[in-house]
């Protein structure tokens, strides 16, 4: 439309939605709606012990895999790493919080309340910062889901995974370990 | 309020058996061995909660009862879903149970056809295998050996989740003949 442009273009017209030109596609995921404003359709309530079974199964995969509860415990952080990444945006947008939390403290909290009634349905119990060290932190859970049938808790491995993943993905370096003090620690 | 992290944590399950496999047929057989472990524990909590539900606590004794009993009580109960049973076979040996919603697959599409590289078509992957190695987990524990699959699925294109349970054998009670008092 640009005579004297060197490059010679052509209006594009937006696209219109009855999408007359693209071959039919499969319904998929991508045209299903968001789904936003927290879930508003709540969803089939999934029972405790299907998704105890569940991660059981996830814990014993991997203990047939590894030599050592370290190794088992490496294992599943590594897998809740990914998770973490996921759920960080996944829960910025359901619970419409928009605002990227760039302080440690703001993080931590949307941590502990936010995030953790997303994933478990109810808050974690505290947050609470070491005397010892100054940038470690605790969160406690007194009824983790993840170990809701289990004696060890570094099967919470998982869950300190997906905080590190969150908090990773915030731009916190941070390592994150399971406890049992009847808790999930987490060091900054 | 844990369907997310059920969901979440089942494609983490799926992730790292993709990498550890090496065909897309090693993927689905894992998934359904891991359902098949599940499937041998969920029974007893089956039973026991089943007891109160139905009331009676009376064992299934046709096939048919069997098929109602996993669709109405045992899918409504784990995953608070809705399941129908249908196509009972003319000797009734298999029938079909549908699936509308499916809570392991609220954040998951499959990769189409061509972005797939190497020899794991993963558009082929039953995502959902686990469901096939639960039932036949559970009906093992009853004596009921069967095969089941998936016939239709809803990440493929298909409307419902179709997953086809076919009985292959009775068997018989007991620990079998070395086990015998003299």
């Amino acid at each position: 439309m640009n005579p004297s442009s060197q490059y010679p273009t052509r209006r594009i017209e937006p696209p219109h939605h009855n999408h007359q030109s693209s071959p039919p596609r499969v319904q998929s995921i991508y045209d299903r709606p968001l789904g936003g404003n927290g879930g508003t359709r709540p969803g089939p309530a999934v029972s405790l012990s299907a998704f105890a079974l569940l991660y059981s199964e996830l814990v014993q995969y991997h203990q047939n895999k590894s030599s050592s509860m370290n190794d088992l415990e490496g294992n599943l952080e590594r897998c809740g790493m990914e998770v973490g990444t996921k759920v960080l945006e996944l829960v910025s947008f359901r619970e419409r919080s928009y605002k990227r939390e760039t302080r440690l403290m703001n993080i931590l909290h949307h941590l502990s309340i936010t995030i953790w009634r997303y994933l478990f349905g109810r808050s974690a119990d505290s947050l609470e910062r070491s005397m010892d060290n100054d940038d470690e932190y605790m969160i406690y859970d007194d009824r983790a889901v993840t170990s809701s049938f289990c004696n060890v808790r570094s099967v919470d491995a998982f869950v300190s995974g997906i905080i590190a993943g969150v908090l990773n993905a915030s731009g916190f370096g941070a390592r994150v370990t399971a406890h049992s003090v009847s808790a999930g620690g987490d060091e900054g | 309020q844990i369907q997310s992290f059920f969901a979440l944590t089942y494609g983490a399950i799926v992730t790292e058996i993709i990498s550890d496999s090496q065909t897309v047929q090693e993927v689905n057989d894992r998934l359904e061995s891991m359902g098949y472990n599940i499937g041998i524990r969920l029974i007893d909590e089956y039973h026991a909660k089943s007891a109160v539900v139905v009331g009676s606590g009376q064992p299934c004794m046709t096939l048919k009862e069997t098929a109602d009993a996993i669709a109405k009580i045992g899918f409504k109960m784990f995953l608070g879903i809705a399941c129908d049973v249908a196509s009972f076979a003319p000797d009734g040996r298999s029938f079909s149970l549908y699936l509308y919603d499916n809570p392991l697959t609220t954040f998951v599409e499959l990769p189409p056809p061509e972005d797939c590289e190497g020899n794991m078509d993963l558009s082929q992957m039953q995502f959902s295998n686990i469901y096939c190695g639960v039932i036949r987990g559970a009906l093992e524990q009853v004596n009921l050996r069967v095969n089941c699959s998936f016939v239709r699925d809803v990440l493929k294109g298909d409307e419902v989740n179709e997953i086809r349970v076919e009985l292959k054998e009775v068997l018989a009670d007991g620990a079998g003949e070395d086990y015998q008092e003299e």
